[in-house]
């Protein structure tokens, strides 16, 4: 296939806005969750007792639970999106007609991993964002000028946005071999992406340990799953869940550990087993047009 | 000028199961071309391959590139509805335009707006809103309004009404086909389409029974309406297939001398549909 660059920058732009017009609930659930949120702030109990020493700790620790909590519905919505990308257009076979246009297999593949790992991470960021503002403003209003006024620091939402923007990446870069694994799984399967996504690796693990003993597939898996905060993050991060001692004024920068996560051997060995597995997406993508 | 669409000894085998078994075919500009077969005969397999959809074993080359290593840069050049379920239900018929317009470089956006215009189809309504003949009004709108040199239809009217199919047919006839483009149309409902053919093509069992012109088939082919003491003397000089219908016998021939089989009874160029139930059931018998 001979593109010019230009013309895959601009099929790429349309894949992905044709991703927003089918997934709505990129959108629409995070607005829904802060929403949610922001009715919490303006009726729910702001009038809690804070310990005058943990003052901005209070604040902090608020706003870095609203992120927690976009974080994990946006890591579930993520996870089906995955699974689901490249298995609906051929259950409704409407795969035929976008294959029916000049538009390469590649360019759909990476259009859906990049939606999944850029377009969705930064709109639940910016939604986030906007949200946090919000709540801040109306506590501050509603609440002590002490809970209040904790959240109006200029630092702390540099430190927000700095942390956001670290998250994008890293977890891009982290998370690559599990995406490209859901979209495989999504490519391939004629139906029951969900079973075909967690069998097979589950049946290798029984297996090993069965046959062979050990357990290093089980490793490498729950390493890559739940591995990336220690990975990315100073092991002081679970110092700001707590609202007394010293640790709570622990800023941003201190927590992230770029250089960690840069130099890490599993890092980029992750990387390396992602990029295998979306060349394989595209493989399959190009073979299969049915499903059920 | 050269074929639109080339191939030679085209194969595809599912498991044990051979969908093309070497294939032979032409398909040369300004034609439409009938693919006609029973089901499971190959049809869809070879609309697939020529589309790029799937791998294939032999050689096939269709506007001069091979479709499944091009699929991108063919479909360019190729237009192609499947039947009328395919367009997704999600959609809205404005970001379908637009979609395509982003897309697609021979895409004529004011085209497909103006045959939108003459059909009840709201601009902001989605797929899943329109009835199955508006989905096919809105794809073919979509289809008619790319400069494409090959149109593939695939069962397009499927699951239609009379009413959509003949409005389906009569948009393309007039508004869409002239001599720089190429149809290919594959169906079982052959009496539908066979009044637009300019070429007809007998799939069965993965191969090509039958390829050719429509205005050659009164000088290939032959049926003679004979009554019951002629029947011998009919059968004598070698019919394809024989049918009892109304106290006469049907006599069906392959390049028949027309003076001698005269003799027998009414002589007539068999349609397209009698034709493929003759070739075929003398096939399977």
């Amino acid at each position: 296939m001979t593109t010019p660059p230009h013309a895959a920058l601009n099929n790429t732009l349309w894949l992905i806005r044709r991703e927003l017009w089918e997934n709505r609930s990129i959108w629409l659930m995070p607005l829904i969750l802060g929403g949610l949120l922001l009715l919490a702030a303006l009726f729910g109990r702001v009038d809690i007792e804070v310990p005058a020493h943990a003052g901005s700790g209070v604040g902090v620790s608020l706003l870095f639970g609203f992120g927690i909590t976009f974080f994990l519905v946006m890591s579930i919505y993520s996870t089906w999106y995955l699974l689901d990308c490249l298995y609906t257009d051929r259950k409704d076979r409407s795969v035929l007609f976008w294959k029916s246009l000049p538009v390469s297999d590649t360019e759909t593949v990476l259009s859906k991993l990049a939606t999944a790992l850029l377009v969705i991470p930064v709109v639940y960021f910016v939604v986030a964002d906007l949200t946090s503002l919000l709540i801040a403003f109306i506590i501050s209003v509603r609440a002590s000028s002490l809970l209040g006024g904790s959240l109006w620091r200029m630092d702390l939402w540099l430190q927000l946005q700095a942390l956001w923007l670290y998250l994008i990446v890293t977890l891009a870069i982290w998370y690559l071999p599990v995406a490209g694994w859901l979209m495989l799984v999504s490519a391939w399967a004629r139906r029951a992406v969900m079973l075909w996504s967690i069998l097979p690796p589950l049946a290798l693990y029984l297996a090993e340990r069965w046959f062979l003993g050990t357990d290093v597939l089980g490793t490498q898996i729950a390493g890559r799953l739940f591995g990336y905060i220690a990975v990315a993050f100073h092991a002081r991060a679970d110092g700001l869940a707590h609202l007394d001692g010293p640790a709570v004024a622990a800023s941003a920068w201190d927590l992230m550990n770029p250089a960690a996560f840069l130099s890490n051997a599993a890092t980029w060995a992750g990387a390396a087993v992602g990029f295998a597995l979306i060349y394989g997406v595209i493989q399959v993508r190009y073979r299969r047009t049915d499903a059920g | 000028m050269t074929a639109i669409i080339e191939a030679h000894g085209l194969s595809k085998r599912y498991g044990a199961h051979l969908a093309l078994d070497h294939a032979d075919f032409t398909i040369q500009p300004g034609r439409i071309v009938g693919l006609i077969g029973p089901n499971g005969a190959g049809k869809t397999t070879a609309m697939r391959a020529i589309l790029g959809l799937t791998p294939y074993e032999g050689s096939l080359s269709v506007l001069g590139r091979e479709p499944f290593r091009e699929r991108a840069a063919l479909m360019r050049d190729v237009c192609f509805i499947a039947d009328v379920a395919v367009l997704p239900s999600w959609l809205r018929v404005d970001r379908a335009i637009d979609f395509v317009g982003g897309v697609h470089p021979r895409f004529r956006r004011e085209r497909a707006l103006e045959l939108l215009a003459r059909t009840q189809i709201t601009r902001k309504q989605t797929l899943r809103e329109l009835s199955k003949g508006m989905k096919t009004q809105v794809h073919l709108a979509l289809a008619m309004a790319i400069d494409a040199k090959l149109l593939v239809l695939d069962e397009p009217t499927l699951g239609l009404d009379l009413l959509a199919r003949r409005g389906f047919y009569d948009a393309l006839l007039n508004d869409y086909m002239d001599a720089s483009r190429t149809i290919l149309i594959t169906t079982h409902q052959v009496e539908e389409i066979e009044n637009l053919l300019t070429d007809v093509m007998f799939i069965e069992r993965g191969r090509i029974a039958l390829d050719c012109p429509v205005e050659e088939l009164g000088t290939r082919f032959a049926v003679v309406a004979v009554n019951e003491d002629q029947t011998e003397t009919a059968r004598a000089a070698k019919p394809f297939y024989e049918r009892r219908m109304l106290g006469k016998t049907l006599f069906y021939y392959e390049t028949p001398d027309l003076q001698k089989l005269g003799a027998f009874g009414e002589l007539h160029t068999p349609s397209i549909a009698d034709l493929f139930v003759a070739k075929l059931s003398r096939q399977a018998a």
